[in-house]
Protein backbone atom coordinates (compact mmCIF):
# COMPACT_ATOMS: atom_id res chain seq x y z
CA UNK A 1 0.00 0.00 0.00
CA UNK A 2 1.34 3.47 -0.82
CA UNK A 3 1.57 5.87 2.12
CA UNK A 4 -1.50 8.00 2.52
CA UNK A 5 -1.53 11.74 3.12
CA UNK A 6 -3.80 12.61 5.95
CA UNK A 7 -6.69 14.67 4.78
CA UNK A 8 -6.44 17.26 7.56
CA UNK A 9 -2.89 18.18 6.49
CA UNK A 10 -3.42 18.37 2.76
CA UNK A 11 -6.94 18.46 1.34
CA UNK A 12 -7.12 17.14 -2.26
CA UNK A 13 -8.66 20.32 -3.63
CA UNK A 14 -5.74 22.30 -2.34
CA UNK A 15 -3.41 19.95 -4.18
CA UNK A 16 -5.17 20.63 -7.44
CA UNK A 17 -5.13 24.37 -6.98
CA UNK A 18 -1.44 24.30 -6.18
CA UNK A 19 -0.82 22.32 -9.31
CA UNK A 20 -2.83 24.74 -11.44
CA UNK A 21 -1.16 27.82 -10.01
CA UNK A 22 2.37 26.58 -10.61
CA UNK A 23 3.73 27.92 -13.93
CA UNK A 24 4.31 25.14 -16.44
CA UNK A 25 7.65 24.84 -18.21
CA UNK A 26 7.35 26.06 -21.78
CA UNK A 27 8.22 22.66 -23.24
CA UNK A 28 5.15 21.12 -21.57
CA UNK A 29 2.75 23.77 -22.79
CA UNK A 30 0.43 22.58 -25.54
CA UNK A 31 0.71 24.46 -28.80
CA UNK A 32 -2.69 26.09 -28.71
CA UNK A 33 -1.87 27.87 -25.49
CA UNK A 34 0.10 30.52 -27.33
CA UNK A 35 -2.89 31.56 -29.44
CA UNK A 36 -5.97 30.95 -27.30
CA UNK A 37 -6.26 31.49 -23.56
CA UNK A 38 -7.03 28.21 -21.83
CA UNK A 39 -9.56 27.83 -19.07
CA UNK A 40 -6.86 26.77 -16.68
CA UNK A 41 -4.82 29.94 -17.18
CA UNK A 42 -5.17 32.50 -14.40
CA UNK A 43 -6.81 35.02 -16.73
CA UNK A 44 -9.63 32.61 -17.45
CA UNK A 45 -10.05 31.48 -13.91
CA UNK A 46 -10.46 35.05 -12.75
CA UNK A 47 -13.56 35.37 -14.94
CA UNK A 48 -14.98 31.92 -14.41
CA UNK A 49 -18.50 33.25 -14.45
CA UNK A 50 -18.36 33.86 -18.20
CA UNK A 51 -20.37 31.06 -19.91
CA UNK A 52 -17.96 30.69 -22.84
CA UNK A 53 -15.12 29.80 -20.57
CA UNK A 54 -17.19 27.16 -18.76
CA UNK A 55 -18.45 25.67 -21.95
CA UNK A 56 -15.02 25.15 -23.45
CA UNK A 57 -13.54 22.84 -20.86
CA UNK A 58 -14.35 21.24 -17.58
CA UNK A 59 -12.86 22.83 -14.51
CA UNK A 60 -10.28 20.08 -14.13
CA UNK A 61 -9.24 19.80 -17.77
CA UNK A 62 -6.23 21.59 -19.13
CA UNK A 63 -6.86 20.78 -22.78
CA UNK A 64 -9.15 22.46 -25.25
CA UNK A 65 -12.17 20.57 -26.55
CA UNK A 66 -11.71 19.06 -29.94
CA UNK A 67 -13.35 20.90 -32.77
CA UNK A 68 -16.20 19.13 -34.54
CA UNK A 69 -15.51 17.93 -38.06
CA UNK A 70 -17.69 19.09 -40.93
CA UNK A 71 -19.75 15.89 -41.12
CA UNK A 72 -20.27 16.03 -37.37
CA UNK A 73 -21.47 19.64 -37.60
CA UNK A 74 -23.77 18.81 -40.47
CA UNK A 75 -25.16 15.83 -38.60
CA UNK A 76 -25.90 17.99 -35.56
CA UNK A 77 -27.66 20.49 -37.81
CA UNK A 78 -29.66 17.67 -39.42
CA UNK A 79 -30.74 16.40 -36.02
CA UNK A 80 -31.96 19.86 -35.09
CA UNK A 81 -33.99 20.40 -38.23
CA UNK A 82 -35.11 17.48 -40.37
CA UNK A 83 -34.01 14.75 -38.00
CA UNK A 84 -36.34 16.01 -35.30
CA UNK A 85 -39.18 13.86 -36.66
CA UNK A 86 -37.10 10.69 -36.35
CA UNK A 87 -36.32 11.26 -32.69
CA UNK A 88 -39.37 9.35 -31.51
CA UNK A 89 -41.12 6.69 -33.52
CA UNK A 90 -44.76 7.49 -34.10
CA UNK A 91 -47.45 5.68 -35.98
CA UNK A 92 -47.70 2.09 -37.04
CA UNK A 93 -45.10 0.90 -39.49
CA UNK A 94 -41.66 1.92 -40.57
CA UNK A 95 -40.52 5.48 -41.10
CA UNK A 96 -37.65 5.79 -43.53
CA UNK A 97 -35.56 8.76 -44.58
CA UNK A 98 -36.88 8.50 -48.13
CA UNK A 99 -40.42 9.17 -46.97
CA UNK A 100 -39.55 12.78 -46.09
CA UNK A 101 -39.22 13.72 -49.75
CA UNK A 102 -41.27 10.95 -51.37
CA UNK A 103 -44.12 9.99 -49.07
CA UNK A 104 -45.36 7.34 -51.51
CA UNK A 105 -42.19 5.27 -51.39
CA UNK A 106 -42.54 3.19 -48.28
CA UNK A 107 -40.08 0.34 -48.43
CA UNK A 108 -36.75 1.97 -49.29
CA UNK A 109 -34.76 2.46 -46.09
CA UNK A 110 -31.55 3.82 -47.64
CA UNK A 111 -31.94 6.91 -49.87
CA UNK A 112 -28.70 6.27 -51.75
CA UNK A 113 -29.53 2.64 -52.42
CA UNK A 114 -32.86 2.70 -54.21
CA UNK A 115 -32.68 -0.92 -55.27
CA UNK A 116 -32.69 -2.18 -51.70
CA UNK A 117 -36.25 -2.85 -50.60
CA UNK A 118 -37.12 -3.87 -47.07
CA UNK A 119 -39.22 -7.01 -46.92
CA UNK A 120 -42.08 -7.44 -44.47
CA UNK A 121 -41.78 -9.77 -41.49
CA UNK A 122 -44.55 -11.92 -40.01
CA UNK A 123 -46.50 -9.91 -37.45
CA UNK A 124 -47.21 -11.36 -34.04
CA UNK A 125 -50.81 -11.88 -35.10
CA UNK A 126 -49.69 -13.82 -38.17
CA UNK A 127 -47.42 -15.97 -36.04
CA UNK A 128 -50.29 -16.70 -33.68
CA UNK A 129 -52.48 -17.65 -36.66
CA UNK A 130 -49.86 -20.09 -37.94
CA UNK A 131 -49.34 -21.60 -34.50
CA UNK A 132 -53.08 -22.09 -34.01
CA UNK A 133 -53.44 -23.71 -37.41
CA UNK A 134 -50.68 -26.22 -36.68
CA UNK A 135 -51.00 -26.88 -32.96
CA UNK A 136 -54.71 -26.38 -32.28
CA UNK A 137 -56.35 -27.33 -35.57
CA UNK A 138 -53.70 -29.97 -36.34
CA UNK A 139 -53.24 -28.97 -39.96
CA UNK A 140 -50.18 -30.44 -41.71
CA UNK A 141 -47.29 -27.99 -42.20
CA UNK A 142 -47.52 -28.27 -45.97
CA UNK A 143 -51.18 -27.29 -45.93
CA UNK A 144 -50.52 -24.31 -43.65
CA UNK A 145 -47.67 -23.28 -45.92
CA UNK A 146 -49.94 -23.48 -48.96
CA UNK A 147 -52.81 -21.65 -47.31
CA UNK A 148 -50.85 -18.66 -46.07
CA UNK A 149 -48.15 -18.67 -48.76
CA UNK A 150 -45.37 -18.93 -46.22
CA UNK A 151 -42.35 -21.17 -46.78
CA UNK A 152 -42.62 -24.53 -45.04
CA UNK A 153 -39.35 -24.02 -43.18
CA UNK A 154 -40.59 -20.67 -41.91
CA UNK A 155 -43.84 -22.27 -40.73
CA UNK A 156 -41.83 -24.87 -38.81
CA UNK A 157 -39.59 -22.18 -37.31
CA UNK A 158 -42.59 -20.10 -36.24
CA UNK A 159 -44.15 -23.10 -34.49
CA UNK A 160 -40.89 -23.96 -32.72
CA UNK A 161 -40.32 -20.40 -31.50
CA UNK A 162 -43.95 -19.93 -30.45
CA UNK A 163 -43.72 -23.15 -28.45
CA UNK A 164 -40.64 -21.81 -26.66
CA UNK A 165 -42.44 -18.52 -26.02
CA UNK A 166 -45.47 -20.30 -24.59
CA UNK A 167 -43.28 -22.45 -22.39
CA UNK A 168 -41.55 -19.33 -21.04
CA UNK A 169 -44.97 -17.86 -20.33
CA UNK A 170 -45.95 -20.97 -18.40
CA UNK A 171 -42.72 -20.82 -16.41
CA UNK A 172 -43.27 -17.11 -15.68
CA UNK A 173 -39.88 -16.33 -17.20
CA UNK A 174 -38.88 -12.68 -17.66
CA UNK A 175 -39.78 -11.58 -21.18
CA UNK A 176 -39.04 -8.32 -23.00
CA UNK A 177 -42.53 -7.88 -24.43
CA UNK A 178 -42.64 -4.05 -24.52
CA UNK A 179 -39.35 -4.11 -26.38
CA UNK A 180 -40.64 -6.67 -28.88
CA UNK A 181 -43.78 -4.63 -29.43
CA UNK A 182 -41.80 -1.43 -29.94
CA UNK A 183 -39.51 -3.07 -32.49
CA UNK A 184 -42.45 -4.68 -34.27
CA UNK A 185 -44.09 -1.29 -34.67
CA UNK A 186 -41.07 -0.01 -36.57
CA UNK A 187 -41.02 -2.87 -39.08
CA UNK A 188 -43.02 -3.48 -42.24
CA UNK A 189 -45.08 -6.56 -41.53
CA UNK A 190 -47.53 -9.00 -43.04
CA UNK A 191 -50.64 -10.07 -41.16
CA UNK A 192 -51.49 -12.91 -43.55
CA UNK A 193 -55.05 -11.60 -43.85
CA UNK A 194 -57.19 -12.43 -46.81
CA UNK A 195 -57.12 -8.71 -47.64
CA UNK A 196 -53.45 -8.92 -48.63
CA UNK A 197 -53.30 -9.56 -52.34
CA UNK A 198 -49.63 -10.39 -52.76
CA UNK A 199 -48.41 -13.69 -51.38
CA UNK A 200 -45.94 -13.41 -48.52
CA UNK A 201 -43.24 -15.37 -50.35
CA UNK A 202 -42.89 -18.06 -53.01
CA UNK A 203 -43.36 -21.47 -51.40
CA UNK A 204 -42.67 -24.01 -54.07
CA UNK A 205 -39.44 -22.79 -55.65
CA UNK A 206 -37.16 -25.44 -57.06
CA UNK A 207 -33.50 -25.26 -56.20
CA UNK A 208 -31.33 -25.03 -59.32
CA UNK A 209 -28.27 -27.24 -59.06
CA UNK A 210 -25.14 -25.77 -60.63
CA UNK A 211 -24.68 -28.96 -62.66
CA UNK A 212 -27.88 -28.20 -64.53
CA UNK A 213 -26.73 -24.73 -65.55
CA UNK A 214 -24.51 -26.05 -68.32
CA UNK A 215 -25.51 -26.68 -71.89
CA UNK A 216 -25.57 -30.35 -72.71
CA UNK A 217 -26.01 -32.21 -75.98
CA UNK A 218 -27.39 -35.69 -75.53
CA UNK A 219 -28.14 -37.78 -78.63
CA UNK A 220 -31.54 -39.38 -78.24
CA UNK A 221 -33.42 -41.46 -80.74
CA UNK A 222 -36.55 -39.83 -82.07
CA UNK A 223 -38.79 -42.67 -81.01
CA UNK A 224 -37.71 -42.44 -77.39
CA UNK A 225 -39.69 -40.50 -74.84
CA UNK A 226 -37.27 -38.13 -73.13
CA UNK A 227 -38.69 -37.03 -69.75
CA UNK A 228 -37.47 -34.72 -67.02
CA UNK A 229 -36.15 -37.75 -65.19
CA UNK A 230 -33.96 -38.61 -68.17
CA UNK A 231 -32.78 -35.01 -68.41
CA UNK A 232 -31.81 -35.01 -64.74
CA UNK A 233 -29.90 -38.25 -65.22
CA UNK A 234 -28.09 -36.77 -68.21
CA UNK A 235 -26.75 -33.99 -65.97
CA UNK A 236 -25.52 -36.40 -63.34
CA UNK A 237 -26.53 -39.52 -61.47
CA UNK A 238 -27.24 -37.63 -58.25
CA UNK A 239 -29.31 -34.89 -59.89
CA UNK A 240 -33.00 -35.09 -59.02
CA UNK A 241 -35.73 -34.18 -61.48
CA UNK A 242 -37.60 -30.96 -60.52
CA UNK A 243 -40.71 -32.94 -59.56
CA UNK A 244 -38.72 -34.55 -56.74
CA UNK A 245 -37.09 -31.31 -55.64
CA UNK A 246 -40.37 -29.52 -54.96
CA UNK A 247 -41.21 -28.89 -51.34
CA UNK A 248 -44.95 -29.44 -51.82
CA UNK A 249 -45.46 -31.71 -54.85
CA UNK A 250 -49.01 -32.34 -53.62
CA UNK A 251 -49.91 -28.82 -54.79
CA UNK A 252 -49.11 -29.85 -58.37
CA UNK A 253 -51.29 -32.94 -58.02
CA UNK A 254 -54.14 -30.75 -56.81
CA UNK A 255 -53.84 -28.38 -59.75
CA UNK A 256 -53.72 -31.33 -62.14
CA UNK A 257 -56.87 -32.77 -60.58
CA UNK A 258 -58.70 -29.47 -60.94
CA UNK A 259 -57.65 -29.28 -64.60
CA UNK A 260 -59.03 -32.79 -65.10
CA UNK A 261 -62.45 -31.61 -64.01
CA UNK A 262 -62.50 -32.66 -60.37
CA UNK A 263 -64.33 -30.05 -58.27
CA UNK A 264 -62.06 -27.76 -56.26
CA UNK A 265 -63.40 -28.77 -52.85
CA UNK A 266 -62.80 -32.41 -53.53
CA UNK A 267 -59.30 -31.69 -54.84
CA UNK A 268 -58.53 -29.68 -51.71
CA UNK A 269 -59.74 -32.52 -49.52
CA UNK A 270 -57.47 -34.86 -51.41
CA UNK A 271 -54.57 -32.40 -50.99
CA UNK A 272 -55.13 -32.29 -47.22
CA UNK A 273 -55.25 -36.07 -47.10
CA UNK A 274 -52.03 -36.43 -49.11
CA UNK A 275 -50.10 -33.85 -47.08
CA UNK A 276 -51.23 -35.42 -43.82
CA UNK A 277 -50.11 -38.80 -45.08
CA UNK A 278 -46.70 -37.50 -46.21
CA UNK A 279 -46.20 -35.78 -42.85
CA UNK A 280 -47.07 -38.98 -41.00
CA UNK A 281 -44.58 -40.93 -43.10
CA UNK A 282 -41.87 -38.34 -42.44
CA UNK A 283 -42.55 -38.36 -38.69
CA UNK A 284 -42.40 -42.14 -38.67
CA UNK A 285 -39.07 -42.23 -40.48
CA UNK A 286 -37.67 -39.64 -38.03
CA UNK A 287 -38.92 -41.70 -35.12
CA UNK A 288 -37.33 -44.82 -36.57
CA UNK A 289 -33.97 -43.07 -36.94
CA UNK A 290 -34.17 -41.70 -33.39
CA UNK A 291 -35.14 -45.08 -31.97
CA UNK A 292 -32.29 -46.77 -33.82
CA UNK A 293 -29.85 -44.22 -32.43
CA UNK A 294 -31.33 -44.63 -28.97
CA UNK A 295 -31.05 -48.41 -29.05
CA UNK A 296 -27.26 -48.11 -29.31
CA UNK A 297 -27.14 -46.40 -25.95
CA UNK A 298 -27.45 -48.06 -22.58
CA UNK A 299 -28.97 -45.83 -19.95
CA UNK A 300 -28.02 -45.82 -16.30
CA UNK A 301 -30.26 -43.88 -13.99
CA UNK A 302 -28.71 -42.34 -10.94
CA UNK A 303 -30.42 -40.08 -8.46
CA UNK A 304 -29.27 -36.89 -10.14
CA UNK A 305 -28.60 -37.70 -13.77
CA UNK A 306 -29.23 -40.24 -16.43
CA UNK A 307 -25.97 -41.49 -17.94
CA UNK A 308 -26.30 -42.41 -21.61
CA UNK A 309 -23.50 -44.68 -22.64
CA UNK A 310 -22.95 -45.22 -26.33
CA UNK A 311 -20.85 -48.12 -27.46
CA UNK A 312 -18.56 -47.50 -30.41
CA UNK A 313 -15.50 -48.84 -32.14
CA UNK A 314 -12.46 -46.90 -30.96
CA UNK A 315 -10.18 -48.57 -33.47
CA UNK A 316 -11.72 -46.76 -36.44
CA UNK A 317 -9.34 -43.84 -36.17
CA UNK A 318 -7.74 -43.99 -39.59
CA UNK A 319 -4.22 -44.84 -40.67
CA UNK A 320 -2.53 -42.20 -38.56
CA UNK A 321 -5.02 -42.23 -35.73
CA UNK A 322 -6.22 -38.77 -36.64
CA UNK A 323 -9.42 -39.47 -38.57
CA UNK A 324 -11.84 -36.55 -38.51
CA UNK A 325 -14.71 -38.59 -37.13
CA UNK A 326 -12.59 -40.47 -34.60
CA UNK A 327 -13.86 -40.26 -31.07
CA UNK A 328 -12.66 -37.69 -28.58
CA UNK A 329 -10.48 -34.64 -28.62
CA UNK A 330 -7.71 -35.16 -31.15
CA UNK A 331 -4.04 -35.06 -30.30
CA UNK A 332 -1.55 -32.94 -32.21
CA UNK A 333 -4.25 -31.27 -34.28
CA UNK A 334 -5.32 -27.65 -33.77
CA UNK A 335 -8.90 -27.24 -32.67
CA UNK A 336 -10.25 -24.31 -34.63
CA UNK A 337 -13.26 -23.50 -32.53
CA UNK A 338 -12.02 -19.99 -31.86
CA UNK A 339 -10.44 -19.23 -35.19
CA UNK A 340 -11.81 -16.21 -36.95
CA UNK A 341 -13.54 -16.42 -40.28
CA UNK A 342 -15.07 -19.85 -39.77
CA UNK A 343 -18.79 -20.42 -39.53
CA UNK A 344 -19.64 -21.77 -36.11
CA UNK A 345 -23.37 -21.24 -36.24
CA UNK A 346 -25.14 -24.60 -36.28
CA UNK A 347 -26.83 -25.28 -39.58
CA UNK A 348 -29.41 -27.74 -38.31
CA UNK A 349 -31.90 -27.84 -35.50
CA UNK A 350 -31.43 -30.73 -33.10
CA UNK B 1 5.18 -49.20 -15.73
CA UNK B 2 1.60 -49.22 -14.53
CA UNK B 3 -1.02 -48.74 -17.20
CA UNK B 4 -3.99 -46.69 -16.10
CA UNK B 5 -7.44 -46.02 -17.45
CA UNK B 6 -8.04 -42.38 -16.64
CA UNK B 7 -9.56 -39.14 -17.85
CA UNK B 8 -7.72 -36.46 -19.83
CA UNK B 9 -9.28 -33.03 -19.53
CA UNK B 10 -9.89 -31.11 -22.73
CA UNK B 11 -12.46 -28.47 -23.53
CA UNK B 12 -12.27 -24.88 -22.43
CA UNK B 13 -12.47 -22.84 -19.25
CA UNK B 14 -15.72 -23.72 -17.51
CA UNK B 15 -16.67 -26.24 -20.18
CA UNK B 16 -14.70 -29.41 -19.52
CA UNK B 17 -14.71 -32.41 -21.80
CA UNK B 18 -12.83 -35.59 -21.06
CA UNK B 19 -11.21 -38.28 -23.16
CA UNK B 20 -11.27 -41.66 -21.45
CA UNK B 21 -7.75 -42.86 -22.17
CA UNK B 22 -5.41 -45.76 -21.53
CA UNK B 23 -1.98 -44.38 -20.66
CA UNK B 24 1.14 -45.07 -18.64
CA UNK B 25 0.67 -43.85 -15.12
CA UNK B 26 3.66 -41.51 -15.08
CA UNK B 27 2.94 -39.61 -18.29
CA UNK B 28 1.40 -36.14 -18.31
CA UNK B 29 -2.35 -35.81 -18.17
CA UNK B 30 -2.90 -34.60 -21.73
CA UNK B 31 0.03 -36.32 -23.42
CA UNK B 32 -0.62 -38.71 -26.26
CA UNK B 33 -2.06 -41.85 -24.64
CA UNK B 34 -1.74 -45.48 -25.66
CA UNK B 35 -5.34 -45.39 -26.77
CA UNK B 36 -8.45 -43.27 -26.53
CA UNK B 37 -11.29 -45.59 -25.59
CA UNK B 38 -14.05 -43.08 -25.04
CA UNK B 39 -15.24 -39.65 -24.06
CA UNK B 40 -17.13 -38.23 -21.12
CA UNK B 41 -19.06 -34.98 -21.26
CA UNK B 42 -19.62 -33.98 -17.62
CA UNK B 43 -21.95 -31.07 -18.37
CA UNK B 44 -25.53 -32.20 -17.77
CA UNK B 45 -27.95 -31.52 -20.59
CA UNK B 46 -31.68 -31.42 -21.13
CA UNK B 47 -33.49 -33.10 -23.97
CA UNK B 48 -34.69 -30.52 -26.47
CA UNK B 49 -38.39 -31.18 -26.28
CA UNK B 50 -38.57 -32.76 -22.86
CA UNK B 51 -40.28 -30.50 -20.36
CA UNK B 52 -39.66 -32.66 -17.31
CA UNK B 53 -36.29 -30.97 -16.82
CA UNK B 54 -34.51 -34.30 -16.30
CA UNK B 55 -30.79 -33.97 -16.98
CA UNK B 56 -28.55 -36.46 -18.73
CA UNK B 57 -24.83 -36.89 -19.35
CA UNK B 58 -23.30 -38.43 -22.45
CA UNK B 59 -20.59 -41.05 -22.41
CA UNK B 60 -19.03 -42.80 -25.39
CA UNK B 61 -17.12 -45.94 -24.62
CA UNK B 62 -15.58 -48.79 -26.58
CA UNK B 63 -16.70 -51.52 -24.23
CA UNK B 64 -14.67 -54.27 -25.93
CA UNK B 65 -11.41 -52.35 -25.63
CA UNK B 66 -12.20 -51.33 -22.05
CA UNK B 67 -12.75 -54.98 -21.14
CA UNK B 68 -9.50 -55.96 -22.86
CA UNK B 69 -7.45 -53.36 -20.98
CA UNK B 70 -8.99 -54.35 -17.65
CA UNK B 71 -8.23 -57.98 -18.54
CA UNK B 72 -4.52 -57.27 -19.05
CA UNK B 73 -4.26 -55.42 -15.76
CA UNK B 74 -4.86 -51.75 -16.49
CA UNK B 75 -5.90 -49.93 -13.34
CA UNK B 76 -8.84 -47.58 -13.63
CA UNK B 77 -8.74 -44.47 -11.48
CA UNK B 78 -11.58 -43.79 -9.09
CA UNK B 79 -13.54 -41.70 -11.60
CA UNK B 80 -12.88 -44.18 -14.39
CA UNK B 81 -14.06 -46.98 -12.11
CA UNK B 82 -17.29 -45.10 -11.53
CA UNK B 83 -17.88 -44.77 -15.29
CA UNK B 84 -16.80 -48.33 -16.16
CA UNK B 85 -18.92 -49.82 -13.41
CA UNK B 86 -22.02 -48.39 -15.05
CA UNK B 87 -21.69 -50.89 -17.90
CA UNK B 88 -20.57 -53.69 -15.60
CA UNK B 89 -16.92 -53.85 -16.68
CA UNK B 90 -15.66 -53.48 -13.12
CA UNK B 91 -17.32 -53.72 -9.75
CA UNK B 92 -18.39 -50.40 -8.32
CA UNK B 93 -16.24 -49.13 -5.48
CA UNK B 94 -19.16 -47.95 -3.45
CA UNK B 95 -22.26 -50.05 -3.51
CA UNK B 96 -25.52 -48.85 -2.28
CA UNK B 97 -26.66 -51.24 0.34
CA UNK B 98 -29.81 -50.75 2.30
CA UNK B 99 -29.12 -49.89 5.95
CA UNK B 100 -29.12 -52.88 8.23
CA UNK B 101 -32.31 -53.26 10.10
CA UNK B 102 -31.77 -53.35 13.82
CA UNK B 103 -33.65 -56.21 15.36
CA UNK B 104 -35.46 -55.21 18.49
CA UNK B 105 -33.85 -56.72 21.54
CA UNK B 106 -35.84 -59.24 23.37
CA UNK B 107 -36.89 -57.96 26.72
CA UNK B 108 -35.87 -60.05 29.60
CA UNK B 109 -38.74 -61.44 31.45
CA UNK B 110 -38.23 -60.84 35.05
CA UNK B 111 -40.31 -62.82 37.33
CA UNK B 112 -40.66 -61.51 40.73
CA UNK B 113 -41.43 -64.01 43.26
CA UNK B 114 -43.53 -62.89 46.02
Amino acid sequence: MPPRIRSSNCPPQQLLLNYLDAPLPSSLLPLHRSSAPSSSSPSCRSQQTSPQCQQQTSSFSTSQPREMTKPQREFRAFLKRMGKQFEKHEGNGPKYLCQVHQPKVDNVPFPSNKSFKSEPVLSSRARQTIWEAVMLKGMPLKAVSAQYQVDMRRVAAVVRLMEIEKRMERENAAMAIPYAQAVEKMLPRANLDSSEEEPFEPINDVHVHSFTMQQLFVPVSESREFTRKDAAKAFGDHILPPDHKMRIPELVDMEKAILNGIPQEKAEQEFLKQTRESERRFAESQKYVAAKKDAKKSKVDTERFEFRIENFNSEAVGKKGRARNAVGWRYGVPFNDRQRGLYKIPTSVG
Amino acid sequence: MVVKIRLARFGRTNSPFYNIVVAHARTARNSRPLEVIGTYDPIPKKDTYDESGRLHKDIKLDITRAKYWIGVGAQPTETATRLLSMVGIVDPKHQKTPPRKSTPKKEKVVTVEA
